[in-house]
């Protein structure tokens, strides 16, 4: 098995406020409509003037939140930047294909073109840490953003010297987006507050969200929130399947479910994918809290990302917020995490968490 | 590296044909691939030289026993198909199930050449018709995915997206699952088809040349695009002793860096392929000298070669060795770049041959470093084969002679 890893810092752009908030999860925002979009934060901040003007919404979402990562860990030199996404800048992809359509293939705007390759987020923050080490960027659906984890955890594995890795993941929501899978049933026919979108587990389909997670991970514990003990990717999910590998994660490190203080599911109020959660909600003990989280962050192929940020808020502010709760646990303390996912594709992963 | 990683069996559809055969034969026949396209359907078709697949898509289709016409399938997943069937021939299914392995793909824009021609019905209204068949085909994993279910085979799989070094990065990640004992076995390459977007985006940056692209040469003045997919089968020398697998050639190192200086255009000193190039080597343990062989990024831009040229020449300094760019066969295939050049390299090894740079009269002025220009016999042990993208990503993998 590999060595953990630990993460020493963490940041994260969602629709909730969870960028610029000094506690979890204040004021927490809802959407009528079936999508919920990220919070803007001031993005020059992050990103120099010249630069961010002609950078589209995702770049800027992508670039602030990796390096607002690096800020707060104080790192200052990186080893290496990994990323996942889903759709990579999708509004760019969409400006380039509807001008290309619309203008007939003449007087293209290249900057479109050059913001909807999948790695360009990686390539600026690349620039902007001055990072010349590994660099890669994964686009795996409903793994991208654990493949980036993997990938991490196999070079802090063979490392031999204390190293930092920035490893993320970003995905946006665009109305276009909206309207093509709207035809294919990813999103909810009759649309619910989208706070309201776990009570409605007995229709198919979500909500459509976005965000960003960025974190930096390092194979010492010295000053880390957490570390990421093991992961766990999973191909056309049944419930069998995700129960059996919970169990091997858990008895690998000699733990029993009681041991886990909370779950965060992935549960999106799809009645196709419910079932994955149910014996989770079933097996629990009076020990663990089962949480969710997808009513405040939508479905998007990188939602692991914001369940990994909540996660190290949880071990820091060691309370789990009620509008998480959907069944209450009795152990005291915060140490140890399990996040269980699913994507909309058919995937599924599992990932165990402990408080440093 | 660790364990010794070895390539045991191949997979390519390119420009220069169907299969391994046809495209070795290409290369030794100094055949280029490119010509007007008769397939891609853009108001720029006529204008520009391409690498293209002489196969339409029912074609294709007919190869892989599907049903033609608006089958699901995108161009982009058919060429993934058709080189992954090369590939398979190579291994017992049921020994690659039952020991575990992975299937890395690499891709620039899914299934693009479909959803180009789609969006209008994407976008509008309409419920219902063959459109929504592309509906989830948009996304990188898009092929990767089909390629699971076609052959109906259950790895762990992974897509890598970071522009022209793609595949290469495939081979990379394959590589390091099989030395972490995730995998016993990898596929690992990518597959771009042509598509009007890639072509515009191109375009709108000026960086296609409508003459055949001239690597390395001092009038280049941008790339040839091309489509093509490729695979490489990877497992430890143990593996393939075990099973009587014949190898082809050894993954003796690779590195992977980043230029961290501009979205588009490498470090002008060429600072980065320098970096990526000695990380391989020194991954290898090995020295510059014995580098026989280089297959080149070699876009035929006019920065890359430049940048290039120049990290060959700083790298290798008085023991400059053999290279070339064989871009002007295929053209340039982006995420599947990687991946056929890997191939080419491995039949540089077993072939004892250096490919020429074809296209090159006029030598670089800042540069000093000559591409070979014919087809040259040579005693090469070990080849590097770079690939270069956006976002300042490079790789370089050094496979040595079995």
């Amino acid at each position: 098995m590999m060595k953990p890893v630990y993460i020493s810092a963490a940041a994260a752009l969602s629709p909730q406020n969870s960028f610029d908030a000094d506690t979890l999860l204040p004021d927490v925002i809802s959407s009528d409509n079936g999508k919920l979009f990220v919070k803007d934060t001031d993005y020059s901040k992050f990103i120099n003037p010249v630069a961010i003007r002609r950078m589209s919404r995702m770049l800027k979402i992508g670039i602030s939140t990796g390096i607002k990562a690096v800020q707060l860990s104080g790192a200052e030199k990186l080893d290496g930047i990994i990323t996942g996404t889903g759709r990579g800048s999708m509004r760019d992809m969409e400006l380039f294909l509807g001008d290309m359509i619309r203008l007939k293939e003449e007087a293209l705007n290249p900057t479109y073109f050059i913001q909807s390759t999948y790695n360009s987020v990686n390539g600026w923050l690349a620039m902007q840490t001055k990072c010349t080490g590994y660099n890669q960027t994964y686009v795996h659906r409903g793994h991208s953003f654990e493949m980036s984890l993997l990938d991490a955890k196999m070079l802090l594995h063979d490392a031999t010297e204390p190293q930092t890795y920035l490893v993320g993941c970003l995905d946006e929501m665009t109305d276009d987006y909206f309207i093509v899978k709207s035809k294919i049933g990813y999103w909810k026919k009759a649309l619910p507050n989208s706070l309201q979108l776990l009570q409605h587990s007995n229709t198919q389909g979500s909500i459509g969200g976005e965000g960003a997670a960025f974190f930096t991970i390092t194979n010492t514990s010295a000053n880390s929130i957490c570390s990421v003990e093991q992961l766990k990717m999973l191909q056309k999910p049944t419930a069998a399947f995700v129960q059996e590998n919970i169990d091997s994660i858990l008895s690998a490190h000699g733990m029993k479910l009681k041991d886990i203080d909370v779950v965060l599911c992935g549960m999106s109020g799809d009645a196709r994918f419910q079932p994955l959660y149910t014996p989770i909600l079933e097996n629990t003990t009076a020990h663990t809290t089962v949480a969710a989280f997808k009513h405040l962050c939508g479905e998007y192929d990188t939602s692991t990302g914001f369940a990994m940020w909540l996660a190290t808020k949880l071990f820091q502010e060691q309370s789990t917020p009620e509008v998480l709760i959907q069944k209450k646990g009795i152990n005291p303390a915060i140490n140890n995490i399990l996040i269980v996912n699913h994507y909309t594709l058919n995937s599924a992963s599992v990932v165990l968490m402990k408080k440093s | 590296m660790a364990e010794k990683i070895v390539v045991t069996s191949l997979g390519i559809l390119s420009a220069l044909g169907n299969g391994t055969d046809e495209n070795l034969q290409s290369l030794l026949s100094l055949k280029s691939g490119v010509h007007t396209p008769t397939l891609l359907q853009s108001i720029h078709a006529h204008e520009f030289l391409m690498g293209e697949v002489a196969y339409s898509n029912d074609e294709l289709s007919a190869m892989l026993g599907l049903p033609t016409g608006n089958n699901g399938y995108t161009r982009t997943s058919l060429l993934a198909l058709v080189a992954m069937q090369e590939v398979m021939k190579g291994i017992d299914k049921n020994l690659l199930q039952s020991e575990g392995f992975a299937y890395i793909n690499a891709n620039t824009v899914g299934g693009m050449c479909a959803v180009e021609d789609l969006y209008p019905e994407f976008i509008s209204d309409k419920q219902e018709g063959d459109f929504l068949k592309y509906v989830d085909t948009l996304d990188c994993a898009e092929s990767t995915q089909n390629v699971v279910d076609y052959f109906d085979i259950h790895p762990f799989t992974a897509t890598i997206s970071t522009a022209c070094s793609s595949s290469a990065n495939a081979i990379i990640l394959g590589a390091r699952m099989i030395q972490h004992g995730i995998v016993k076995r990898a596929i690992c390459g990518g597959c771009d088809a042509l598509s009007r977007f890639t072509l515009n985006g191109f375009h709108s940056l000026k960086n296609v040349d409508k003459q055949p692209c001239r690597p390395f040469d001092n009038t280049r003045f941008g790339l040839n695009l091309g489509e093509a997919a490729g695979y490489l089968l990877l497992e430890t020398e143990k593996s393939a002793k075990e099973r009587g697998a014949e190898i082809l050639a050894v993954l003796s190192g690779y590195g992977n860096t980043n230029d961290a200086y501009h979205p588009t255009a490498p470090s002008p000193n060429g600072d980065g392929a320098y970096n990526t190039m000695q990380l391989a080597l020194s991954n290898a343990g090995l020295q510059p000298q014995d580098i026989s062989y280089i297959n080149a990024h070699g876009t035929a831009t006019i920065n890359n070669d430049a940048a290039e040229g120049k990290a060959i020449e700083r790298l290798f300094e008085n023991n400059i060795p053999l290279f070339s760019s064989t871009k002007p066969y295929t053209g340039h295939t982006l995420a599947a770049a990687g991946s056929i050049e890997a191939i080419f390299s491995i039949w540089a090894l077993q072939q004892q041959k250096a490919w020429p740079n074809m296209n090159f009269t006029t030598p670089m002025e800042d540069v000093s470093v000559r591409p070979v220009t014919t087809l040259t016999d040579a005693a090469i042990n070990h080849v590097i084969s770079n690939s270069f993208g956006f976002g300042g990503n490079n790789v370089s993998l050094l496979f040595s002679k079995a």
